[in-house]
């Protein structure tokens, strides 16, 4: 009954939210020896996923389920700026933060606009 | 995790930097320090920083986990007239250099500021989940 896009739009906003734990693990040890930045690989899982996908040449051919990656998180292990083996660039950590918070609002309001689709069907236009 | 274990992480960043700023404090008041309840001049003292997980290791947090001793030679000053003066007129002054403790003062306060950055980013992104919905 409902749009894909409640699904869509979660998994998006819950990768977000998971880039948005990676940001602050890294900034809260950008001053601890050993500690190698933490990065969330999903994109390219994604493009993946999509790329491959059973051939559907009959009309009555099963389509491959959509089913979304997962989000994974991974560590950095080959860059370092400090004699301290710390992997953390605090200033891309903070940009790349700052967008992604904002991406996460862009995702907020699609979603309460979905919802609205919905509310205006349902009080009858 | 849980949305708000990603708070605990930015105020165990906060708490990490904050200690550090009270241990630069302390170095830099005493700098001039000859005497100490061991006995001799001050030491310098550094925060020791460990990634500390939370959540079954998953979550990296961060701690002090112990505030260790520089254990670099003291600074040597010929001032005979000085009552802790050695025998050959020199006076051991902490290994202190104030300079130094300026600059990873900034650092700190830098540091505590993108925690702070961090908490509020998440803080924003919480808030606008809440709207979803409100129209």
């Amino acid at each position: 009954m409902f749009n894909t896009n409640f699904q869509t739009l979660k998994v998006a906003m819950d990768v977000a939210m998971l880039r948005q734990s990676v940001h602050s693990q890294n900034i809260a040890n950008a001053e601890t020896p050993n500690y190698r930045r933490k990065y969330v690989v999903f994109e390219e899982l994604l493009k993946e996923a999509s790329r491959i996908r059973l051939a559907t040449t009959h009309e009555r051919h099963i389509p491959s389920s959509q089913s979304l990656p997962q989000a994974k998180v991974e560590v950095d292990k080959q860059v370092f700026y400090r004699n301290d083996q710390n992997g953390v660039d605090v200033d891309y950590e903070v940009t790349q933060m700052v967008a992604n918070g904002l991406r996460y609002e862009v995702l907020a309001r699609l979603m309460s606009k979905n919802i609205e689709y919905y509310n205006t069907v349902l009080r009858g236009v | 995790m849980s949305e708000f274990t990603i708070f605990n992480v930015s105020a165990s960043g906060m708490t990490a930097q904050r200690l550090r700023l009270d241990v630069i404090a302390s170095n830099i008041a005493n700098s001039e320090t000859t005497r100490t309840e061991r006995g001799g001049p001050y030491r310098r003292r550094v925060p020791i920083f460990a990634e500390h997980l939370l959540d079954k290791s998953r979550t990296s947090a961060v701690k002090v986990v112990r505030i260790e001793e520089d254990p670099s030679p003291f600074r040597l000053v010929y001032d005979p007239s000085h009552p802790d003066a050695d025998e050959n007129g020199y006076v051991s002054y902490p290994n202190v250099n104030v300079l130094r403790e300026m600059v990873d003062l900034i650092n700190a306060q830098r540091s505590y500021e993108a925690n702070v950055s961090a908490f509020n980013v998440t803080k924003s992104m919480i808030n606008s989940a809440l709207q979803i919905g409100r129209g």
